[in-house]
């Protein structure tokens, strides 16, 4: 075996350090990357494709990254294919929980579909297929009994460009523990007296509050959620994530249809979430990941994994040339 | 660190508990089947299903199943079996009940019990309310597994004890004797009994899921499955029926070889107008290697085998004449509002107007059709196979224009403007760019409403009109009847001022004539049939081959 | 104020144009006006001598041709803009001639049957007052109503058919289906709505019919119920197509932001998507009811022909007449005040079809409009 957490066992690191990953390892990744996974280690092999970007071969540790603490998502030998066309090629990671991991790379790189995978949204697209195994606290949840639903409650999302619901700001907030039977605020109950509107409402507060959008929605949490601005909706949006109370947070480029200054409000929101959630953000942009992230994975062309290491490292002084060179500029 | 203790995303094992469930659905779809198999008279309700009288029989099953389905509700309110509920099952659920369990209470009261207008809505009324409280007020395991339980429970006793027996029968009082109806058992039984499983089944689907937003999701599929299910059953049972009533006739003294069929003849005259000079004339016999008589035959006493072959010119015609008109206006139209007119009121209006136009019934069409074009082509007013054309081009003319309007505006702007860059005039960039990417969606359209106009009958009973047994002499020869003369209107073509028939038109005459005797047709309901299939088969041959052409250019633009 | 304000508004609109079309005809060469107007004189010669059935009608038209043939040679961008236009205008020309046309023929029923109401004589008020349709004895009496009675209960049991039905099939289409299935189904659908009426109409006819009769033991053949069934299942298609498209359009986005919050694909539909799309869903629904009302041949066929209103009002067990079965029915056999009075029936289908149509269209617009605010 080649991947970069195997190799990292038998290392003898510290890493996977959690109870987590005892009993039920199913690698139903086949063997099919050990010739396209950089085991061979014939160290730097320069030269230049035509898109400026060095031609090398990939290190195995470079991709070890040891942490302490807990896992909260370990992913192992991942393959995504979209029909003939390979997406993801052989990615093993492992995500540590309560801190921020960022996901740099090019674009088409595959970082999206990474990230899509990780609560199984690639699902909605009939043409993927995934191969590997993911473990969210130590249960794969790549097999036929994983439950999606509860899957993604505790794997919530926020998307590229806000996606409010068509209905009031409360509503989208409360969307999710109403659809999971947590409040109930239907008319039946109404009419019956036995309604959770208070408990709806401490709800929304904490949630709206939680996503810095409380003070300026407060006096219209019953306008539609449409008319709020693309950096109040995208916050609308997490705090709509935050309602169902998950562990991890997915994050797919959550920025990139906002102005700077709600920019600037998302990502001191991410920074604070990281304290009690999991935060796993995609970006394409490396002073946004430099700053808010605890550890960043960077994937380049071909939906390869190059290296994953603390944040600090990976911009100051990283292994690979390739990832020197995208960090600085020259490529990407 | 959220512990590992939280609920995990791998669902529980299957249990006994789920087996019963998925066994209680299992059993609803048995007993769905055997209530079709006694509607369609498959199923003998006197008689005996192994063993048994039928009618206990079902009712015992459907007794079996009402206890399954409360006994799994009790199950899960007593925390026995382990599911996932919602506080109640809602307000959709408890209404539909509230719906079934009104109406019951309310036949029984009126009719069985005999109580008045006012004793059966009273009784009514408190079956409902009694089903909405059972139904809305509990948890959703009882609410949705009892009301279902108890209505296959109460349904199936009364068919077990006897209540509805073979030779019961019910007719509504207060119904004329002229327009009385009476209800029996093969009627009700099977009615009863499918609708009972389906509620049952969806109660049993919904269990099987462990309710909550699971369970209501695996019953709403159940129901949305067996509904796309059956449309398509239908389909398939209208067409194979009449393929198979119908092909008998159509089929009947088929012959291949050569030399056996009509005989056709080519010819040239070249004439000119005016001078009666001929100048040289050509003519060639071909004789056709298949004798299909019911296709190429008309109606005769001294025919073997009578056909259809008159109708079949007269379809092709109209469809001819009706594109002839309505694919120039309908795509020059469509050119204009896309690439000239800018968005506007004036272009809402037409929009407004075409798709008014497309929902206008085709009866008013042929209204229209006979009180516009009736008078205009002859002295007196009279049906005409132009009459019939324009009428039908009207009604083709909307879908055109829509289909192909679609099509142009899904043609995208770039196009439009490489090549407005290029410094090519607007109608040479509408004409080398936007049509050819807009041809294949408009030719889909194009056949699709061919398809539709070509079994239209309507219009043509009030315009076309034609004989009910039409001899092959007079099937319409429009080629040959164009007459050049020298005062106005300068071209005349008696074919088509005049009456003559087309396959949908001669079925409607066909189901209203009783007898065909002094026509030599022997058999009236096999000609029916016979000409039902030929006119199916031409009008979904235009579907199939639209279907196909856009599956094809939509394969072609996926792979680009 | 106002007034004079939109007085002011409207004239320098007239000038504006005024200018326009000076301008225009100061551009245009005068060749291709004089084209242009030999064109337009030909077109309207045309449709004049059609009208009252003149001879000299081909020799407008051949000028139209001619007109239209030099300016294609000499100015084509000119003349494809124009030829375009005259298309577009005859389009829509249709819908105002079939109006006309049937009011006109209409008329002479309308004024028999005039009735007082409030001391005003209104015309054909007695259609919808009376209940007897007598063409043959005096006095004459041609009342809607049964047909209409009939046209409804066939539209309400086709309704209850096609709606729910309907819609259940078009979420089944666009959100459940897998694909290979979604490529079996859909087709189906379209050869359901091609298949026919008149096919539809024979079965009914041939097989329901008798069998109904025998099994609910009724005097003669036809029934409303059935006839509703059957047209029901012919306006599924219409309200499938028109539902699915309606779903279609509602964001993936916000389909995949449902779902990413741990909702069953079901919660999705019925919490997001069904609100999303519900005016277009009724509009197909609308759109469908309409088609039912317009369905004529499966009606003809099955139903008894004699116009008289079904007792109690509810049964739907006897089935008569409806407003297009009568017009097909008895077109060429009536006559004079009779055939005057079909056309009336005729006004009652069109204008009823055109405001659910008109209906469905502001629904739909209505509906683009709140998404497209949405992305």
């Amino acid at each position: 075996m080649s991947n970069a957490r195997h190799d990292a066992a038998t290392d003898g690191s510290t890493d996977t350090g959690t109870a987590t990953d005892t009993g039920t390892d199913v690698d139903t990744g086949t063997d099919a990357d050990d010739d396209t996974d950089g085991h061979t280690a014939t160290g730097r092999q320069h030269g230049t494709t035509t898109t400026g970007e060095t031609d090398e071969r990939i290190r195995a540790e470079w991709t070890d990254y040891e942490f302490a603490g807990d896992v909260a998502l370990s992913v192992e030998d991942l393959d995504v294919y979209y029909g003939d066309e390979q997406a993801l090629r052989g990615v093993s990671l492992d995500v540590p929980a309560e801190s921020v991991t960022a996901l740099i790379g090019p674009s088409g790189c595959g970082k999206s579909t990474f990230l899509r995978c990780l609560n199984r949204m690639n699902d909605r697209i009939s043409s993927a297929r995934v191969e590997g195994s993911v473990e969210l606290d130590g249960e794969e949840i790549y097999q036929d009994a994983a439950d999606l639903v509860a899957l993604r409650k505790r794997v919530g999302m926020v998307f590229q460009s806000p996606n409010p619901f068509p209905k009031s700001i409360r509503d989208n907030v409360s969307y999710g523990p109403r659809k999971h039977g947590d409040v109930d605020t239907g008319l039946l109950s109404r009419l019956l007296g036995r309604d959770d509107e208070e408990t709806e409402a401490e709800l929304v507060e904490r949630c709206l509050r939680n996503a810095a959008l409380w003070d300026e929605v407060n006096d219209r949490l019953d306008d539609n959620a449409l008319g709020l601005s693309g950096g109040q909706q995208q916050r609308l949006c997490i705090a709509r994530c935050l309602a169902v109370d998950p562990d991890v947070i997915l994050m797919d480029e959550p920025a990139s249809a906002l102005d700077p200054i709600a920019t600037a409000k998302i990502e001191d929101l991410i920074e604070d979430l990281a304290e009690e959630y999991t935060v796993v953000v995609v970006t394409h942009n490396m002073q946004q990941a430099a700053r808010i992230s605890d550890q960043t994975a960077v994937f380049l062309t071909g939906g390869r994994l190059v290296e994953y290491d603390d944040t600090d490292k990976i911009f100051e002084n990283p292994e690979s040339q390739r990832v020197e060179d995208y960090v600085t500029g020259k490529f990407g | 660190m959220t512990g590992a203790t939280e609920t995990g995303v791998v669902r529980g094992r299957a249990s006994t508990a789920k087996t019963v469930a998925a066994a209680a659905v299992g059993l609803s779809a048995l007993l769905f089947a055997l209530a079709l198999a006694a509607g369609f008279e498959l199923l003998s309700l006197t008689g005996r299903l192994a063993g048994v009288p039928t009618i206990p029989l079902l009712g015992g099953l459907l007794v079996t199943l009402g206890a399954a389905v409360i006994a799994f509700g009790a199950g899960s309110r007593l925390e026995l079996v382990e599911t996932d509920p919602s506080r109640s099952a809602g307000l959709v659920a408890g209404t539909l009940f509230t719906g079934i369990w009104f109406v019951v209470t309310g036949l029984v009261a009126s009719q069985t019990l005999g109580l008045g207008t006012v004793g059966w809505l009273a009784a009514a009324s408190l079956g409902g309310a009694a089903a909405f409280a059972v139904t809305a007020l509990p948890r959703e395991d009882v609410g949705s597994t009892v009301p279902a339980g108890a209505l296959a429970g109460s349904v199936g006793l009364v068919m077990l004890t006897g209540g509805i027996g073979p030779d019961w029968s019910w007719s509504p009082a207060g119904f004329s004797d002229a327009q009385s109806v009476t209800v029996f058992p093969r009627v009700v039984i099977p009615i009863a009994v499918a609708f009972c499983a389906l509620v049952v089944g969806w109660a049993a689907a919904k269990a099987y899921g462990g309710f909550g937003a699971r369970g209501r999701h695996l019953g709403a599929y159940l129901l949305i499955y067996l509904n796309a299910g059956s449309i398509i059953a239908v389909l398939f049972v209208l067409v194979a029926f009449v393929f198979a009533k119908g092909i008998d006739p159509v089929m009947a003294g088929v012959t291949v070889g050569l030399g056996v069929g009509p005989t056709t003849t080519l010819a040239v005259d070249l004439v000119i107008p005016f001078a009666d000079v001929r100048l040289f004339g050509l003519s060639y016999d071909v004789v056709w290697p298949v004798s299909w008589p019911f296709v190429m035959n008309g109606a005769s006493i001294l025919n073997d085998v009578n056909g259809v072959w008159p109708a079949i010119v007269g379809t092709i015609w109209l469809v001819v004449g009706a594109v002839a008109l309505a694919v120039p206006l309908g795509v020059g139209s469509a050119i204009f509002l896309t690439e000239y007119a800018e968005r506007g009121r004036f272009t809402q209006v037409v929009e407004v107007a075409t798709n008014a136009l497309w929902s206008t019934p085709s009866i008013v069409f042929g209204l229209f059709g006979a009180a516009f074009l009736l008078p205009r082509f002859t002295p007196t007013p009279k049906k005409s196979l132009l009459a019939g054309m324009i009428t039908l081009g009207f009604m083709l003319l909307p879908l055109v224009l829509i289909t192909a309007r679609e099509a142009m505006l899904s043609v995208p702007d770039e196009y439009r403007d490489a090549s407005a860059a290029l410094g090519v005039s607007k109608w040479q960039t509408v004409r080398s760019v936007v049509l050819p990417a807009a041809m294949p969606g408009v030719v889909t359209g194009v056949i699709l409403g061919v398809g539709r106009i070509a079994g239209e009958t309507a219009p043509l009973i009030l315009t076309m009109g034609g004989g009910t047994f039409v001899t092959v002499d007079q099937a319409a020869s429009v080629v040959d009847s164009f007459q050049l003369t020298l005062s106005p209107p300068f071209v005349t073509n008696p074919e088509l001022t005049q009456a003559t028939t087309a396959l949908p038109y001669q079925l409607y005459q066909l189901i209203l004539a009783n007898v065909g005797q002094s026509s030599g047709i022997e058999n009236m309901d096999t000609f029916r049939w016979g000409t039902a299939l030929v006119l199916l088969v031409v009008v979904l041959s235009f579907y199939a081959i639209g279907i196909a052409t856009r599956q094809y250019f939509r394969r072609k633009l996926d792979y680009e | 104020m106002g007034t004079t304000d939109d007085a002011t508004d409207w004239q320098r609109h007239a000038n504006r144009r005024l200018a326009t079309a000076r301008e225009f005809v100061a551009e245009t060469e005068t060749d291709a006006l004089a084209a242009g107007l030999v064109g337009v004189l030909g077109l309207l010669g045309g449709f004049v001598g059609f009208l009252v059935t003149s001879q000299y009608t081909s020799v407008a038209v051949a000028a139209f041709l001619a007109a239209v043939g030099y300016g294609w040679v000499r100015h084509r961008e000119l003349t494809a803009r124009a030829v375009t236009l005259a298309m577009t205008v005859s389009t829509s020309l249709i819908l105002v001639l079939i109006l006309a046309f049937i009011v006109l023929e209409a008329l002479p029923a309308l004024r028999y049957e005039s009735g007082e109401l409030l001391g005003v004589s209104v015309p054909g008020l007695r259609m919808f007052t009376g209940t007897d349709w007598n063409p043959a004895t005096n006095p004459k009496r041609f009342s809607m109503l049964p047909m209409i009675h009939g046209t409804v209960l066939v539209t309400i049991v086709a309704t209850l058919v096609a709606g729910p039905l309907g819609v259940a099939a078009a979420l089944f289409l666009s959100e459940i289906a897998p694909p290979r299935v979604r490529e079996f189904v859909k087709p189906g659908v379209e050869i359901l709505a091609g298949i026919p009426s008149i096919v539809y109409g024979f079965l009914g006819f041939a097989i329901l019919g008798p069998w109904v009769s025998d099994q609910f033991d009724l005097v003669g053949q036809g029934t409303y119920l059935f006839v509703g069934i059957v047209v029901g299942l012919m306006a599924l298609p219409t309200v499938v197509s028109v539902a699915e498209d309606a779903i279609d359009s509602v964001p993936e986005s916000m389909k995949s932001g449902s779902l990413a919050m741990g909702t069953t694909d079901w919660q999705t539909m019925t919490a997001i998507t069904i609100p999303a799309a519900f005016s277009g869903v009724s509009a197909a629904v609308l759109l469908g009811v309409g088609r039912a009302i317009g369905e004529t041949m499966a009606a003809t066929v099955m139903l008894r022909n004699e116009p008289t209103i079904a007792e109690p009002l509810y049964n739907v067990f006897y089935g008569f007449e409806t407003l297009t079965s009568v017009i097909a029915n008895k077109y060429g056999s009536a006559t004079g005040l009779q055939e005057s009075a079909l056309f009336v029936a005729g006004i009652v289908l069109f204008v009823s079809v055109l405001a659910l149509s008109i209906g469905s269209q502001l629904i739909e617009a209505h509906m683009h409009r709140k998404l497209g605010g949405s992305e």
